[in-house]
């Protein structure tokens, strides 16, 4: 009997304990739990935080691990020690970022940097430019790049920080800052095409005899990897149909926009190219299986796909057809010799309202664009290439093809849909692309998505930024 | 006296730090999830606007809510159908017929159980390939050789929700058989040799003896299964379609998952989370009441 009363005593003291342990790490830094690592590869201790006294000053920044790799951060966050003394470069950085960092943020304590481009599944940089939780970062522009003297307004490419993207709330203010650029377009496989024999259309309409005599072989014209993919396929093939202007209304979710002529001439492009597409495709157009679907382009099944410059990397240990080599192509002309365009994908940088070095926090942004960083983020197998002027003539082999789109007369379209409050249960992906799994089976007609678009557009307009 | 105010307050020490420990992990997330379907937040930060019951007016207006309701609906009516309809004749034919290899169908049967979610959604995606899969390959024999025009298990926007159903069906059979193996194994074999003397045939045993006697496991593990039904369905979703083919395939989770993150939207993502607790609590409530019988013992 004694025992049992002991032992349960024991137990009771045992789960109180437990109770403890967890309360205390709730509320505690989660630094420690979550692994995340410093420059030097050690575990961040809760010591380590606290060691902000004197002249040591500790910038956190927090960064999403994507194809580069972490060591290219990781060595950047080293030099950017190096040449700042006394400063410690605090990193967190994992592939799924918003796990890691949100359970601090939750309890006020935020990154002073964080990299994570806008599309991201958990919307991490949406959700915070929504919330108006994201700090100006134009006075970044002006500031000249440590250890050199140029500002790094000057050394950005021109486009990167005027646009919908990293000026959200069109104040002429910027708000994010562009990392990582990458062109998209069509990739296809050029062994392919010089085996039949055919060349690259220039127009919609080469295009679709291309599909016609494509066919008869049995390969079918088009596929993609995920409807995720249409984005910057439709805001090219937009920027084609509408110009400039008439884009940038778009954008705005303008009255009456998708009832134009051009817009039209957009989704009758698209539905065309529906009835083109592998019909498997939809099958495997989620995010487990769309591998299979870029498959189809290594093994001639399909000409072309949408897609970024990461697929070549992504796709390296693939089998491929004899004499595969990766082409690249901005998409066709509407009219003859009219605009072709290519979207240009970026990440981008930035800092939360709630950040505490801010300064130092510009100071590390403003690095960013150095010679020295730059240098450090192109050295990866697959080279990050960041929007700094003369950065693409270094480049060499299939990435060289693929920058230099800009060079062959592409037009380069960077803006995204603007920027809205949330409206409740509706997406742009969810009304704008994914609708095209539907077209291709057959289940949706092209008035029906374009009916959910003008609907949509209403109720996204209504909650527009001003 | 004096014993027994010790005896209660060792009881007191003995239970408060469960129910603490409830109080905190249990009680007041679930009160949370209330309080938060009022508000409009976007979930990473402090900033919440309170906006009162407009998150369920939007709601009970939006397609998207009722698509994923249907398909939640569709799901657990016809998994929980199909499941408790083969474990129960599985376990029945296990139990009392004498086959040869019965372990073996055993473990063949308990095995999907133990491999985890995104295993089997990676197998079936597999069986599904619309090009090599097993099924589109074994339907091609009957169709001449070919597979000219193959059928999307996962591309077409119809067929999606029942390709995840058989999925869900497949990895829950063993585990509920191998527990109405277990009560089945309890019958005393002298109800069925009496039955049998008086010429009841198996079917009449089945029905007569067999499922009266394992009735109480029935209604509890009914309970149990269309609770897991609803979460087990995102798991399924989200490894096997996200959702896809534009949306045909959203379920309760997997549009709260959608809203609450994706789309900035946790206020509007915890309202649907309290749709889901009160559509699972009133559902359990229901099923406890219609499948209500007289206890049978042996």
């Amino acid at each position: 009997m004694k025992l049992k009363k002991v032992l349960c005593v024991a137990m009771a003291a045992l789960t109180a304990f437990g109770a403890a342990a967890c309360g205390g790490n709730t509320t505690g830094n989660t630094g420690a739990d979550t692994g995340s690592v410093t420059t030097d590869g050690t575990e961040t201790s809760d010591a380590a935080d606290e060691g902000t006294s004197g002249d040591n000053q500790v910038l956190k920044v927090a960064a999403v691990e994507t194809a580069y790799g972490a060591q290219i951060w990781q060595d950047v966050c080293a030099a950017f020690e190096a040449s700042h003394p006394g400063v410690t470069v605090e990193l967190t950085i994992d592939k799924k970022l918003e796990d890691v960092i949100t359970p601090e943020m939750k309890s006020g304590v935020y990154p002073d940097v964080i990299m994570r481009a806008v599309g991201g599944e958990q919307a991490l940089t949406e959700t915070f430019v929504k919330d108006n939780n994201v700090e100006d970062l134009t006075d970044v522009l002006s500031m000249t790049v440590p250890g050199e003297d140029v500002t790094v307004g000057d050394k950005i490419l021109p486009g990167f920080v005027d646009n919908s993207i990293t000026n959200p709330y069109g104040d002429g203010k910027t708000y994010l800052m562009p990392m990582f650029y990458g062109p998209c377009g069509l990739f296809y496989n050029q062994g392919l095409l010089d085996e039949k024999g055919w060349t690259v259309p220039t127009t919609w309409d080469e295009m679709w005899e291309l599909g016609d005599k494509a066919k008869a072989e049995g390969i079918a014209l088009f596929t993609y990897p995920t409807t995720g993919y249409f984005d910057a396929f439709f805001y090219a093939l937009l920027h084609e149909a509408m110009g400039s202007k008439q884009f940038t209304q778009a954008m705005n979710y303008g009255e009456g926009i998708w009832e134009t002529e051009e817009a039209q001439t957009v989704f009758d492009i698209i539905e065309k190219l529906a009835t083109y597409t592998e019909p498997t495709t939809p099958a495997n157009a989620n995010d487990n299986d769309f591998q299979k679907n870029q498959q189809l382009i290594l093994d001639n099944k399909a000409i072309f796909m949408p897609n970024g410059t990461w697929v070549v990397g992504e796709m390296a240990e693939a089998p491929r057809a004899e004499g595969f080599e990766w082409g690249f192509t901005a998409l066709p002309a509407i009219v003859e010799d009219g605009e072709r365009a290519s979207y240009t994908f970026f990440e981008q940088v930035w800092m939360p309202k709630g950040a505490e070095n801010k300064d130092l926090g510009k100071e590390f942004i403003a690095y960013l664009y150095s010679d020295e960083a730059a240098e450090i983020f192109a050295s990866g197998d697959s080279p990050a290439v960041q929007p700094i002027v003369g950065m693409s003539e270094k480049l060499s082999g299939d990435n060289k093809l693929f920058y230099s789109i800009y060079d062959n007369g592409a037009v380069a379209v960077m803006d995204a849909f603007a920027t809205t409050d949330p409206v409740e249960g509706i997406t742009v992906r969810g009304t704008f692309f994914d609708p095209v799994n539907s077209l291709v089976t057959g289940d949706k007609t092209k008035d029906d998505w374009v009916s959910q678009i003008i609907s949509d557009s209403d109720a996204l307009r209504a909650a527009l930024k001003q | 006296m004096k014993n027994k105010r010790r005896r209660s307050g060792f009881i007191a020490a003995c239970v408060t730090p469960a129910i603490v420990l409830f109080i905190i992990f249990m009680i007041i997330p679930t009160i949370d999830v209330f309080r938060m379907s009022l508000y409009r937040w976007g979930g990473y930060t402090a900033e919440k606007t309170f906006v009162g019951l407009q998150n369920f007016s939007t709601l009970f207006a939006s397609d998207k809510f009722y698509r994923a309701f249907q398909n939640s609906i569709l799901l657990i009516v016809i998994v929980t159908i199909v499941t408790f309809f083969f474990a129960i004749i599985f376990a029945a034919i296990l139990t009392r017929e004498k086959i040869k290899g019965q372990n073996f169908f055993r473990v063949i049967f308990y095995i999907p159980n133990i491999l985890s979610i995104v295993v089997i959604s990676a197998i079936f995606s597999a069986i599904y390939d619309p090009n090599n899969g097993l099924l589109n390959s074994f339907i091609a024999l009957f169709k001449g050789g070919t597979n000219d025009d193959p059928i999307l298990w996962l591309g077409s926007p119809k067929i999606v929700i029942y390709s995840i159903a058989i999925a869900m069906v497949w990895q829950a059979i063993g585990y509920y058989m191998v527990m109405y193996m277990a009560s089945m194994a309890n019958i005393p074999e002298s109800l069925y040799e009496s039955a049998a003397l008086e010429g009841a045939g198996r079917i009449k045993q089945f029905t007569s003896i067999t499922l009266p006697l394992i009735w109480t496991n029935i209604r509890t593990t009914l309970t149990f299964f269309i609770i897991s039904n609803i979460n087990m369905s995102f798991l399924f979703v989200k490894a096997m379609t996200n959702s896809g083919p534009d949306g045909a395939s959203s379920v309760f989770l997997s549009y709260m998952y959608q809203e609450a993150y994706t789309n900035s939207s946790y206020g509007y993502g915890m309202a649907i989370g309290v749709m889901v607790f009160l559509f699972s609590f009133a559902l359990a409530a229901i099923l406890n009441a219609v499948t209500k019988r007289e206890e049978i013992e042996f």
